[in-house]
């Protein structure tokens, strides 16, 4: 039963309203719409030169720090306040994840799954996707590497050995911006799995398939109070649904999977409507980036010495 | 948030302190007769500092109204009369002195009044302040790989060494067709494939460049200045506000 172990709220008539005037709630009601609609419509009629990925890793970046704007402005918990401490344990994760990680990929990750498959699968192959019109084939590249991203996701809270480099993102005690960064590595490898990036070989719809992660799956972690439409929060993932998968409630973690498209827990029957605000394991312990690194390792270790170690009763009985 | 306080001291007894397992009269001082060099590195993770207590305020009542800042999940603290010694284990960002994980608090008696000390230690201070050289060091290893990889890279491509199979591209269209529903709407013609990159699809062999992580290390200096300066001047304002609020309320 969901909210037995720690607060949670279901139903989005109990979810409360961004508070303030007009023109506020006006602005923090449509800014989601908006944003989609607007990077959308720059990517399909953006000029070659400009639709590039240097001008999508440009529009990411301020986009984010919009966001962190908008958290400073209308937070959704006072609780979830990003600190400094916060803001530095963050980056640095997204600073592995654009650097180290992105090295392991180019050799054993992502990277090497899409060169293979490319270069195996004739172009030919590949006619009727690129003659398709640009947003739907935009609409199928996010959609295939999300509907994977939700089966690895849902894995990983079903199946022990996922779960144990995944369990230390669910440490995490409040949403913020990059907090979908911070997790250990090997979680982080395996979520980028995918080949996604296999349809870089048509670059606008790419580009435009970016977007849906950019102005949908960011709001995944983000401390803002939005009044998303009826119609956004029935299709698309959104901070209430992913406070519900992280909320100390165990039965509540075990729903809202999907990174963008909420709509494919709705058709699995694993998607709650509703937010929490107390957030993590343990009753909120916050791990440190040092057991953040190790936790997978040296807990699957104690397991196994549990399941498969010498009891210490029967040496002691000799 | 509070939870209960564990007054049972989790941590063996540190430098410095008292026979009696009380804090030392001068713990920072002690730490650093031992270790000297630390006298011109330590700022990096400590923050230190006084504030003089209203004329009134006794040692007792100082802490008192000091004592809910320490009653919160993963801290453990001990009170004399006049020291108090705070430690932090995984405490939550919700904790407002989360970036201190050890401390002592000491109110001295001097010929204007009584002054609070506080030293306090921050591993989250020290982490960011070695971050830009790990970055440095990451753009490093990234340019050393790259440069491992070019000689192998061109002996594959040097002519008369590749074979045939390898030097077979995935196949690419002349033109890339555009729906009529897109060129209708105005969306520009997509480019065709500029010779050379047909080797490439998508430029799927571009390799890591060291740019993002002088970025970071650049981030991370800025941070560890912003976070040395701001986290000493929020600690000062919590304790200011903890010493006088009850007392204006």
């Amino acid at each position: 039963m969901i909210g037995a172990q720690a607060p949670v709220t279901v139903g989005w008539e109990n979810v409360p309203k961004v508070e303030g005037g007009r023109v506020k709630q006006f602005i923090f009601t449509w800014f989601q719409p908006t944003m989609l609609f607007a990077l959308l419509a720059f990517w399909y009629y953006a000029p070659n030169s400009i639709a590039k990925a240097s001008t999508a890793i440009g529009i990411g970046i301020g986009f984010r720090v919009l966001l962190l704007g908008l958290e400073w402005v209308n937070p959704r918990y006072e609780s979830w306040r990003l600190t400094w401490k916060e803001l530095v344990t963050d980056l640095f994760y997204v600073g592995l994840t654009y650097t180290l990680l992105r090295i392991v990929d180019s050799y054993i990750g992502s990277d090497v799954m899409v060169k293979a498959v490319q270069h195996h699968v004739h172009w030919d192959s590949f006619k009727w996707f690129i003659g398709l019109p640009l947003l739907v084939q935009a609409f199928l590249i996010s959609f295939i590497f999300d509907f994977g991203q939700y089966w690895m996701h849902r894995g990983m809270h079903h199946w022990y050995p996922l779960w144990l480099p995944h369990s230390v993102h669910h440490y995490i005690t409040q949403l913020n911006i990059n907090k979908g960064a911070v997790g250990n590595p090997v979680e982080l490898f395996l979520i980028g799995l995918g080949i996604g990036g296999f349809f870089d070989f048509v670059p606008r719809a790419f580009l435009l398939a970016g977007s849906f992660g950019l102005a949908i799956g960011t709001y995944q972690h983000i401390n803002v109070r939005f009044n998303s439409p009826k119609w956004w929060r029935f299709l698309f993932n959104t901070t209430e649904h992913h406070s519900l998968h992280h909320s100390q409630d165990f039965e509540a973690t075990r729903s809202n999977y999907a990174g963008s498209f909420i709509f494919i827990d709705r058709i699995f029957g694993t998607c709650v409507d509703g937010e929490a605000e107390l957030l993590g394991m343990e009753g909120g312990r916050r791990m440190s980036i040092r057991e953040q690194m190790t936790y997978p390792f040296t807990e699957g270790w104690k397991t196994l010495k549990e399941r498969f170690g010498r009891p210490s009763v029967a040496v002691a009985a000799e | 948030m509070t939870a209960p306080v564990s007054l049972a001291r989790p941590w063996p007894p540190q430098p410095g302190e008292a026979a009696n397992g009380g804090p030392s009269t001068d713990t920072a001082t002690l730490f650093v007769k031992k270790f000297p060099g630390m006298r011109f590195i330590g700022w990096i993770w400590q923050v230190t500092g006084s504030l003089p207590l209203a004329p009134e305020q006794s040692s007792d009542e100082a802490f008192d109204r000091l004592a809910p800042l320490f009653r919160q999940t993963g801290t453990s603290y001990e009170r004399t009369s006049d020291a108090l010694v705070f430690r932090k284990k995984d405490q939550p960002a919700q904790d407002k002195m989360s970036v201190f994980d050890s401390g002592v608090l000491r109110i001295e008696k001097g010929a204007t009044g009584s002054v609070l000390r506080y030293h306090l230690i921050s591993r989250a201070l020290l982490f960011c302040f070695l971050l830009p050289p790990l970055f440095l060091g990451i753009a490093q290893l990234t340019i050393g790989m790259a440069k491992f990889e070019k000689p192998a890279t061109e002996a594959a491509g040097a002519p008369g060494k590749a074979s045939g199979a390898s030097k077979k591209p995935a196949a690419k269209p002349a033109a890339v067709p555009q729906n009529p529903i897109d060129k209708f709407l105005g969306a520009p013609a997509p480019e065709k494939p500029k010779k050379g990159e047909a080797d490439k699809p998508g430029g799927r062999d571009k390799k890591p460049t060291p740019t993002p992580a002088y970025v970071f290390a650049a981030i991370f200096a800025t941070l560890y200045v912003v976070g040395r300066i701001l986290e000493d001047r929020l600690v000062k304002r919590l304790f200011k506000k903890s010493l006088l609020g009850s007392q204006n309320a």
